[in-house]
């Protein structure tokens, strides 16, 4: 992956979503549905931000509350709410986000490197920034924020 | 019994009788009782006899007793053989034993009375012995056959017994025989003694009683007898010589002072007739001096009345200088001092009668200026009255329009009302329309609400769509760009339902704010239609309250239309003041011409002229007061050609009179001559009010 986002002229499609004020996108590839808000049959002794399992058409599949994992409070999920059901390295997790905003296409050159002031350990979250006209939009690694959760949960 | 100090103290009838009676009383107890006395101690003296006597008898039988005892014991002692004692015998000794046991205790009284004790000593042992010798040892003896000198000793003793025995009670016989003699005799001794005894009482008793009742029978008559002849005495007349027995002390002295008492009236009044006599005497001289100082008197008394007249006959002419100088007698004397006196007040009374003429002419004058202000008064009275009844008619006219006005503004609110109920019903009914307007606005909410759902579910389609493209790679190229789009119309569509939603919320705000306007509006006209309510209760009060006033005003006016006819009237009544004011300033001048008359006590000529008829009564002597009478009547003669005349200036003065006083005294002197004016009714007086 990281090696086709080096690659120059080339273009990513992504899908950006709303966490509370702030903007956040991921790549398209990694995605496999987007579907509205259904209501989740919780787990025992579970992190926080695991709200919980849902059914998928016979697949049951964790859902995280990513504004919970990012370290902001907890959203309130609402029929506007959408659940992004996302394979990450051959696993179904669904991400809760408040609203699903766009779907772009960029170029690869358009991703910025997450400033370095910033520790490694957090910086592992972010792959880079992509500046639009209006705002940034943190592109976020799904495999750091997720696979240690799945790794831990397995 | 009364007794005075001067009578003796001597015995009264009564207690002479007393004594009397007393005296046989104790005479006739005193044979009583002694022969009482005899009679008991004679019975004593029997009854001792009669016990003697008994005592003997007694003892004559004890004596018998024991012989024949004796004898059966010796008959007994013969008839040995036989062995026993025949039974008729042995009865025999039994009856005589009980015998002489039981008339032992009579023998020893008997022998205690004849003073012979002593000699019953041995009678009872005799007896027990002649007892044991008969009743045992001699029946022992018989019936064992003893031999006949074993019955010797028994025979001497019963023989011994026997006779001693038969000594005694023969002695004691013969003793009680004596005693019984020598009582007898004591007995009959008594009763001699007794009837003596009674005969000296019984003489003594009588002798007494003789003595008395000729002590008492001369006492008694002597009194009644002196009684008698001094009564005597006094009906033949002699009243000088004393009553006797005066000095008595019983029934016959008080008689005595009682006829003693009629003496010394009888004196009294004789003495009395004498005294009415000769004050009868004296009353006949006294009467007929009387009567000579009477006629002194009456022929003093009738020379004063002739003065007394000739001063009265000057006063009734007028004269006020008069007065009787020469004095009458000392009786009569007041009555001149008083006809002096009187003529002086009336002098000075005529001259202050003169003073207050004119003072009530000067007083006739001021009421009559007086009146004829009042007059003019009255008029401008009435005028005012009239320009009050016009005035009152305009405000009549006035309120009937106003209560009009009212009466068409109450009609008017009462629309107003009804107008203001309307629009109430209106409001309720726009106030539903908005809850209607309300409901659809919530109907199209739920619309719009679909429509966003089916928006975003268009979007998630379309995003999943994209990302199916977007896997697909360069083949799904188009797929995305066709996704894209449907994306921006559901995106659009979401807008498009967003904006009518926020439209719709607004256009619910505004409804809800009308409602709220169109309730306030129904409140406010709720309130217009309670205050028409009342505003149209005020205005009926206002309409009663006009209608009353008009009513009030008529009642007004009539009180005034009347108010001026009463007026009209006080005019014509002030003028009939006025011509009576001016008569009366006439009066009183006349009356001043009269009493000028009496000026100084002289009579003037006009006085005289005026009291003609009065000129013959001075020369009649007469009492003043019918003098006096007639001047009077003279006087109303004269004054009366005044009140003739007075109708005519009354009537002439209610004419109307242009002016004040001068011009009303012209108008007077003109109507003197004017007998053609009738008397004015009240219609004319008003009219002449008007021309006034």
């Amino acid at each position: 992956m990281s090696n086709a986002i080096k690659q120059s002229g080339a273009y990513l499609e992504i899908v950006s979503f709303h966490l509370g004020d702030q903007e956040f996108c991921i790549d398209i590839m990694a995605i496999r549905e987007i579907r509205g808000w259904a209501p989740v049959t919780p787990m025992p002794h579970t992190p926080p931000y695991v709200l919980g399992l849902i059914n998928l058409r016979g697949a049951v599949i964790p859902v995280i509350d990513m504004a919970c994992r990012l370290g902001m409070k907890m959203t309130e999920p609402s029929e506007r709410s959408a659940i992004i059901v996302t394979d990450i390295n051959g696993k179904l997790v669904g991400l809760l986000v408040e609203q699903v905003s766009d779907m772009m296409t960029i170029r690869s050159e358009d991703l910025q490197p997450a400033p370095e002031i910033i520790p490694e350990a957090q910086r592992a979250f972010c792959r880079g920034i992509v500046a639009l006209e209006k705002s940034m939009v943190c592109f976020l690694n799904l495999d750091t924020v997720i696979a240690d959760e799945l790794a831990q949960a397995a | 019994m009364t007794t005075s100090p001067s009578e003796k103290h001597s015995l009264s009838v009564s207690q002479r009788l007393a004594t009397l009676a007393a005296a046989a009383f104790l005479g006739f107890g005193s044979v009583l009782g002694v022969g009482f006395y005899q009679n008991s101690r004679s019975e004593a003296a029997l009854e001792k006899a009669i016990v003697a006597e008994n005592g003997m008898r007694t003892a004559e039988e004890m004596r018998l007793a024991s012989i024949e005892l004796m004898l059966i014991a010796m008959d007994t002692i013969i008839d040995r053989e036989e062995r026993k004692i025949q039974p008729e015998r042995a009865v025999q000794i039994k009856a005589s034993l009980e015998l002489l046991d039981a008339k032992t205790p009579d023998l020893e009284a008997l022998a205690r009375l004849l003073g012979k004790s002593g000699r019953l000593a041995n009678f009872g042992s005799d007896l027990a012995e002649v007892r044991k010798a008969i009743e045992v040892d001699l029946k022992e003896l018989v019936e064992s056959g003893a031999p006949a000198g074993d019955f010797a000793p028994i025979d001497d003793a019963i023989d011994g017994g026997g006779e001693r025995m038969n000594a005694l009670l023969t002695e004691l016989t013969e003793a009680a025989a004596n005693l019984a003699s020598k009582r007898t005799e004591e007995a009959r001794a008594e009763s001699r003694n007794a009837l003596i005894l009674q005969a000296v009482v019984g003489l003594l008793v009588m002798g007494s009683m003789l003595a008395l009742i000729w002590f008492h029978g001369n006492a008694l008559r002597r009194g009644i007898l002196g009684l008698r002849d001094s009564m005597q005495r006094i009906h033949s007349g002699d009243l000088t010589s004393a009553v006797a027995a005066l000095d008595r002390g019983d029934e016959i002295g008080e008689m005595a002072r009682s006829v003693d008492l009629f003496r010394t009236a009888a004196m009294e009044k004789r003495s009395i007739e004498q005294k009415a006599a000769a004050s009868r005497d004296e009353m006949e001289h006294e009467r007929e001096r009387q009567a000579a100082e009477r006629e002194q008197a009456v022929a003093r008394i009738k020379a004063a009345v002739d003065a007394l007249g000739r001063a009265l006959n000057q006063l009734a002419e007028g004269n006020l200088a008069v007065a009787i100088r020469e004095p009458f007698e000392e009786g009569l004397d007041t009555l001149r001092r008083d006809f002096n006196n009187t003529v002086e007040r009336l002098s000075h009374v005529l001259s202050n009668v003169k003073e207050n003429v004119v003072s009530i002419d000067s007083n006739g004058r001021q009421m009559r200026s007086a009146a004829d202000d009042l007059a003019r008064r009255t008029e401008r009275q009435a005028a005012s009255l009239e320009q009050t009844s016009a005035a009152l008619e305009e405000i009549t006219v006035t309120v009937k329009t106003a209560t009009n006005r009212a009466e068409e503004a109450s009609r008017m609110v009462g629309e107003t009302r009804i107008n203001a109920e309307e629009s109430g019903r209106i409001v309720s009914e726009a106030i539903s329309a908005m809850a209607r307007i309300e409901g659809a606005s919530n109907e199209i909410g739920k619309i719009i609400n679909v429509i966003d759902e089916i928006a975003f579910q268009t979007n998630l389609l379309a995003l999943n769509a994209g990302v199916e493209a977007a896997r697909a790679g360069e083949a799904g190229k188009g797929f995305a760009v066709v996704a894209q789009e449907v994306r921006e119309l559901a995106q659009r569509a979401a807008g498009a339902a967003k904006d009518i939603k926020a439209l719709v919320s607004r256009s619910g705000n505004e409804v809800e704010t009308g409602v709220k306007l169109v309730q306030a509006t129904g409140d406010a006209l709720g309130r217009i239609g309670a205050n028409v309510v009342r505003i149209n209760e005020h205005m009926s009060s206002i309409v009663q309250a006009a209608r009353e006033q008009s009513t009030g005003l008529n009642e007004i006016n009539a009180a005034v239309s009347q108010l001026d006819q009463m007026t009209q009237q006080n005019a014509a009544m002030v003028e009939q003041t006025n011509a009576a004011s001016h008569t009366l300033a006439q009066d009183a001048e006349k009356l001043s011409e009269l009493l000028s008359q009496f000026r100084n006590g002289q009579v003037s000529e006009t006085a005289m002229r005026a009291a003609a008829p009065a000129e013959a009564a001075p020369s009649i002597k007469t009492s003043p007061a019918r003098s006096n009478t007639q001047a009077g009547a003279s006087i109303a003669a004269a004054a009366k050609p005044v009140a003739l005349r007075r109708p005519d200036t009354a009537q002439a003065s209610t004419r109307p009179a242009p002016s004040p006083a001068k011009a009303l005294m012209g108008k007077l002197a003109g109507a003197f001559g004017n007998t053609s004016v009738s008397v004015p009714s009240v219609t004319a007086s008003g009219d002449n009010w008007e021309e006034f």
